[in-house]
């Protein structure tokens, strides 16, 4: 069966069309993510417009060849001029740009793209074989467990994605409150509309995504009039010869560190909020601590392009794992991607791979295919990056806000999605500016409506809300939501009060509770591994006097 | 306290709207059917907005005036790492001169859309932007012509001949 759909996929996949606007599609999204300031979903998000004219298929696959390309784009300004392109690319650039320094750039960038290309087929192979398992854990979500599931994202995006939390919740609050506004989609009655009837159809979410993170991302660039008059890069080695040989040979050696970064970047990929930019952190991170030479990192050596390179790539197969199984998107690039499914009358759940499978099927193979264009095409990119790196930000700024204005009109033909860019462009400008996170109230944009719609129908089914704590799906996803939300604070006070020595094993036997409550035979031992784990914890901590030291370790090791 | 820091005047500022849009969902037609009322989920949703502005708000007075708020001081938040804008309505301008310019030819590209079209229209804001944020040199003039006449000139191409979308052409364009 799954050969068959992979098949079918592959024959939808394997024309010249469709591979002609994946070669383009990977090669600017290999600009894209290579210029400071351009970010990978606002490569994907401006991609749009361009692909509803499309079938699904050729349409998806496209937005899925950008997004890889974009994923390994920032290696390229990262490693040649010490400028991330990509903030996916941050940890690249702490031992690519030393190794491209000390005359080895061709190296250096061979290594970055090799790792990018496992990091990727990982990825694609987990998604491949882990979608449709997640998609059946999926079909035991009932509505009230989808509720608790949007809201579990949403907590935990604003959780880890801003300084303040508060700020965080407001930003996802706001974007809730914005898919409110025009008929609702339950009985179609007009709301918050002040009697305006452009504001009937609500705000279309595509304009809306491209406005906070386009047009406000623009506007930032732009703002510092010298800056913005300035060539994107002007700094660095820019001539080199990538030299794979040498990269494979070296990446052949370190096999470890790219399996161990690209599960890193998988798993970062499938908790919600969390993207490439924490993955290459963290992947970097392991790869010191795991190294036998920790005190070389940052001069430029091998490990510290491969694991950030491995890492990043095997987010959005993380991401497109969480999309495609349960409909609700990882971060914010998987948002557009869900935008792109949605604009094509696709609407992912549990049920869409068994529904849908040539469609689904056609996405992973677009996710490989892609993985395999994006290395046979950065040799030939970075030519064209040399180009690319003489314009002036304020030129390319106003060719895109000119595409913003065509190209936004044309997902709808409606001239009020043009007015919504510019409010949301100018919303957007104004939270970046005073702090507020935008991933948040992104994704409160785009699952504001899935969260009503459950919300409804588990109130049609009935009106007693207790299945909210009764459920252990639900359960288990609020209690979740609860320990994310207070996870910021716990982070503020660690090591600093003692209550903070309680929430991990607060943490672990809370959620072994609706673990417990699923039945079956491997949740319960799930369950129980995770008591005993929150137990002995506890009896460490009591052993140690409830000694602060005692958890003053790196955040991340719990 | 002398006067409020900025994240107080924000949190004021949200707590107000969502007072407004709460007094809004009152005349949100209530249908005799479905259990959940359309009015339902946005009085939740501004419940817990307001909820949390107001401990936005307590938290910004406890914190008290803050150095980003000293007039020509850096923004904390903007990240370019620049120094902020000068005292007064002018340097306040002048630092955000870019911007506003953006949003300015923005919304005059909408306001003319009707009777310029997408295609002159753009190709307008595109210049006309590009002339603003780089300079009006010769030099630059011809650089930016070319590049608003290709790259507009290339999308609107795209867009209707490629993916046969119909874009507004304006009241220059429609009598042909």
């Amino acid at each position: 069966m799954i050969l068959e759909n992979i098949g079918a996929a592959f024959g939808e996949i394997a024309n010249l069309t469709t591979l002609g606007l994946m070669l383009v599609g990977v090669a600017g999204g290999l600009i894209a993510g290579a210029i400071p300031g351009f970010t990978i979903a606002m490569a994907v998000v401006l991609t749009l417009p361009f692909t509803f004219g499309m079938p699904a298929t050729q349409g998806l696959a496209t937005m899925v060849s950008v997004l890889v390309g974009g994923l390994s784009g920032g290696l390229m300004a990262g490693i040649l001029t010490g400028i991330p392109g990509t903030p996916s690319s941050v940890a690249t650039t702490f031992d690519g740009f030393p190794m491209a320094r000390k005359g080895q750039p061709g190296l250096a960038l061979g290594i970055g793209v090799w790792s990018s290309f496992f990091g990727g087929m990982i990825s694609a192979v987990l998604l491949v074989t882990l979608a449709p398992q997640l998609a059946r854990i999926g079909l035991e979500f009932n509505p009230w467990d989808y509720f608790m599931l949007v809201m579990f994202a949403l907590t935990i995006t604003a959780s880890l994605s801003g300084r303040n939390l508060t700020k965080g919740l407001i930003a996802g609050a706001v974007g809730l409150l914005a898919r409110t506004v025009g008929e609702d989609e339950a009985v179609g009655m007009a709301r918050l509309n002040f009697g305006n009837d452009a504001l009937l159809q609500g705000f279309d979410f595509i304009a809306v995504l491209i406005g906070l993170f386009a047009f406000s991302q623009l506007l930032r660039d732009v703002r510092d009039p010298e800056a913005a008059k300035k060539s994107l890069t002007e700094k660095g080695t820019i001539h080199a010869k990538i030299e794979h040989r040498a990269a494979i040979r070296e990446i052949a050696k370190r096999w470890t560190v790219v399996v161990r970064s690209a599960l890193i970047g998988v798993f970062t990929g499938i908790l919600p909020g969390a993207g490439g930019s924490i993955a290459n952190i963290l992947a970097y991170d392991q790869a010191k601590k795991a190294s036998k030479n920790p005190e070389k990192f940052g001069t430029g050596v091998a490990e510290g392009i491969i694991a950030p390179e491995s890492s990043n790539n095997a987010v959005e197969g993380g991401a497109l794992i969480v999309l495609m199984a349960l409909g609700i998107p990882g971060d914010v690039t998987a948002a557009v991607m869900l935008g792109a499914l949605l604009i094509h009358d696709v609407v992912p759940s549990p049920t869409f791979i068994a529904e849908e499978p040539v469609l689904a099927y056609s996405i992973f193979i677009a996710f490989f295919l892609a993985t395999f264009m994006m290395l046979g095409l950065q040799s030939f990119m970075l030519r064209i990056f040399v180009l690319v790196t003489k314009i002036r930000m304020y030129m390319l700024a106003g060719i895109i806000l000119g595409f913003c204005g065509i190209g936004v009109f044309a997902i709808n033909n409606v001239e009020f999605d043009l007015w919504t860019l510019l409010w949301f462009g100018i919303l957007g400008f104004v939270m970046r500016q005073f702090g507020f996170p935008l991933a948040p109230m992104i994704l409160g944009v785009v699952l504001g409506n899935i969260a009503e719609l459950n919300l409804a129908r588990a109130m049609a089914i009935t009106t007693d809300l207790s299945p909210f704590v009764t459920r252990p799906w639900s359960l288990f996803f609020l209690i979740i939501a609860i320990f994310s939300a207070a996870y910021p604070l716990f982070q503020a006070h660690r090591g600093l009060r003692i209550w903070t020595l309680l929430y991990l094993p607060a943490a672990c036997l809370a959620a072994s509770v609706p673990l417990f409550m699923m039945g079956g035979v491997p949740r319960p031992i799930l369950a129980t591994l995770l008591t005993g784990y929150g137990l002995w914890t506890l009896y460490r901590r009591w052993q140690g006097g409830w000694h602060l030291e005692a958890s003053s370790q790196p955040a991340l090791s719990e | 306290m002398g006067r409020l820091n900025r994240d107080a005047v924000i949190a004021i500022v949200l707590l107000m709207a969502c007072g407004i849009l709460f007094w809004s969902t009152f005349s949100i037609r209530v249908p005799e059917y479905g259990q959940l009322k359309p009015s339902t989920w946005p009085r939740v949703v501004l419940g817990v907005l307001t909820l949390l502005s107001a401990i936005y708000l307590v938290q910004s007075l406890r914190r008290g005036p803050t150095p980003v708020d000293e007039p020509g001081r850096g923004d904390a938040n903007s990240g370019d790492g620049a120094p902020g804008p000068k005292p007064g309505l002018i340097g306040w301008i002048l630092y955000w001169r870019n911007p506003l310019w953006c949003f300015g030819l923005f919304f005059a590209y909408l306001m003319t859309l009707p009777v310029l079209g997408s295609l002159i229209g753009g190709v307008l804001f595109v210049f006309t932007l590009m002339g603003v944020l780089g300079g009006w040199n010769a030099k630059n003039l011809l650089q930016h012509a070319a590049l608003a006449l290709i790259s507009v000139g290339g999308m609107w191409s795209i867009f209707t001949y490629g993916l046969g979308v119909i874009l507004p052409p304006g009241e220059i364009f429609s009598p042909f």
